[in-house]
C-alpha cells in the first residue's frame, strides 16, 4: 500500500508551485491557473484522508470543490476578458483604475 | 496464523503495493513537472498544455486512492471543461510576455520573502512529519464508486449539493454579463 503522507507531500508541493504562480507571475491568466493548481492540491489531500478514514464525505466535499472551481474558473476568466476589452492588457500589476 | 498462510497473503500483497508505489511516484513525477513548467511559462498556450498534463497525472492519483468516481469527474470537468474555457481565453487575450517572469524589489521584500517561506515550509513539514496514519485497511465495498458518493452527496450533503447548482446558474449568468460586448454603448457612440 502507498502510505497516505506520500499523497499529502504531493499535495503540498502542488499547493506551494501554485501559490508561488499566484504571488509572483504578473499574467492574469498564469495567476489563475496557479489557483486551479491549488484547488487540486487541496482536493488530493481531501481525497487522501478520505482514504484514510474510509470516509466518503471527504469525496463529497471534493465534488462541491470542483463544481465551485468551475463556477470560480469562468468568472474568474471572463473578469480577464472584460478587463482586457477595456484596458487591452492581462496583466494584473496595470489594472490600477481603482487606486487613485 | 501459520507462516505458510502469511507468506501466500504477503506475496501478491507485496507485488501489488510496490506496482502502485512506482504508478505513485511516475504520475507524481509528471504532476510536479507539469506544474513547475506550468508556473515558469512565459507563453501562455504552453502553460495551459502543460497544466492539462498535470490535472490527467492527479486523476491518476486518484485512482491511486480509490476515488474513481472523483478521478473521472477530474478529466472531464478540469482537463476538459475549465481548460478548453482557458485555451479560449487565451486565444483572446493573449499577448507575449516580454517582462521578467517575476521581479521582488528591494532587499527587504526579499529577505521577507525567504522568511515566510521558510516558515511555510518548517511549519509545513512538521504538519507532515506528525501524521502517522494508522496501517491502511482496504476500503470497504462501494468506496469511491458513483454510488458511495451519490449517496453521501444526496444524504448529507444535500443542501450544499443544491445550493451548488444555484452557484452555477449565478456564475454562468455573471460570466455572461461581465464579458459581452457591450454593443448599446457601441451604438450609441455611432451617429
Amino acid at each position: 500500500m502507498i502510505p497516505v503522507s506520500n499523497f499529502l507531500y504531493l499535495a503540498a508541493i502542488l499547493f506551494a508551485i501554485g501559490l508561488s504562480a499566484v504571488l509572483l507571475r504578473r499574467n492574469a491568466l498564469i495567476v489563475l491557473m496557479g489557483v486551479e493548481l491549488m484547488l487540486n492540491a487541496a482536493n488530493l489531500t481531501l481525497l487522501a484522508f478520505a482514504r484514510a478514514h474510509h470516509d466518503l464525505r471527504g469525496h463529497a466535499i471534493a465534488f462541491l470543490v470542483i463544481a465551485t472551481a468551475a463556477a470560480e474558473a469562468a468568472v474568474g476568466l471572463a473578469i480577464v476578458v472584460g478587463i482586457f476589452r477595456t484596458r487591452h492588457t492581462a496583466n494584473i500589476d496595470e489594472v490600477t483604475l481603482m487606486k487613485h | 496464523m501459520n507462516p505458510v498462510r502469511a507468506t501466500v497473503e504477503i506475496g501478491p500483497q507485496a507485488g501489488m503495493a510496490s506496482g502502485a508505489l512506482i504508478l505513485f511516484w511516475v504520475f507524481a513525477v509528471i504532476a510536479v513537472a507539469g506544474a513547475l513548467a506550468t508556473v515558469t511559462r512565459r507563453n501562455a498556450v504552453t502553460a495551459v498544455v502543460c497544466l492539462v498534463g498535470t490535472f490527467f497525472a492527479i486523476a491518476a492519483e486518484f485512482l491511486l486512492l480509490y476515488a474513481q468516481f472523483l478521478a473521472v469527474i477530474q478529466v472531464l470537468v478540469y482537463a476538459g471543461a475549465i481548460m478548453v474555457l482557458f485555451v479560449f481565453v487565451v486565444m483572446v487575450v493573449s499577448r507575449g510576455e516580454a517582462d521578467p517572469l517575476w521581479k521582488l524589489q528591494g532587499p527587504v521584500t526579499k529577505t521577507v520573502a525567504v522568511l515566510a517561506m521558510g516558515t511555510l515550509l518548517w511549519r509545513g513539514w512538521h504538519a507532515l512529519r506528525s501524521f502517522q496514519p494508522a496501517r491502511i485497511d482496504p476500503p470497504p465495498t462501494g468506496f469511491g464508486t458513483v454510488g458511495g458518493v451519490g449517496q453521501v452527496l444526496l444524504g448529507d450533503f444535500l443542501f450544499p449539493f443544491e445550493a451548488i447548482s444555484i452557484l452555477l446558474l449565478v456564475a454562468v449568468v455573471g460570466a455572461l454579463v461581465i464579458a459581452r460586448h457591450h454593443h448599446d454603448k457601441d451604438k450609441a457612440a455611432q451617429p
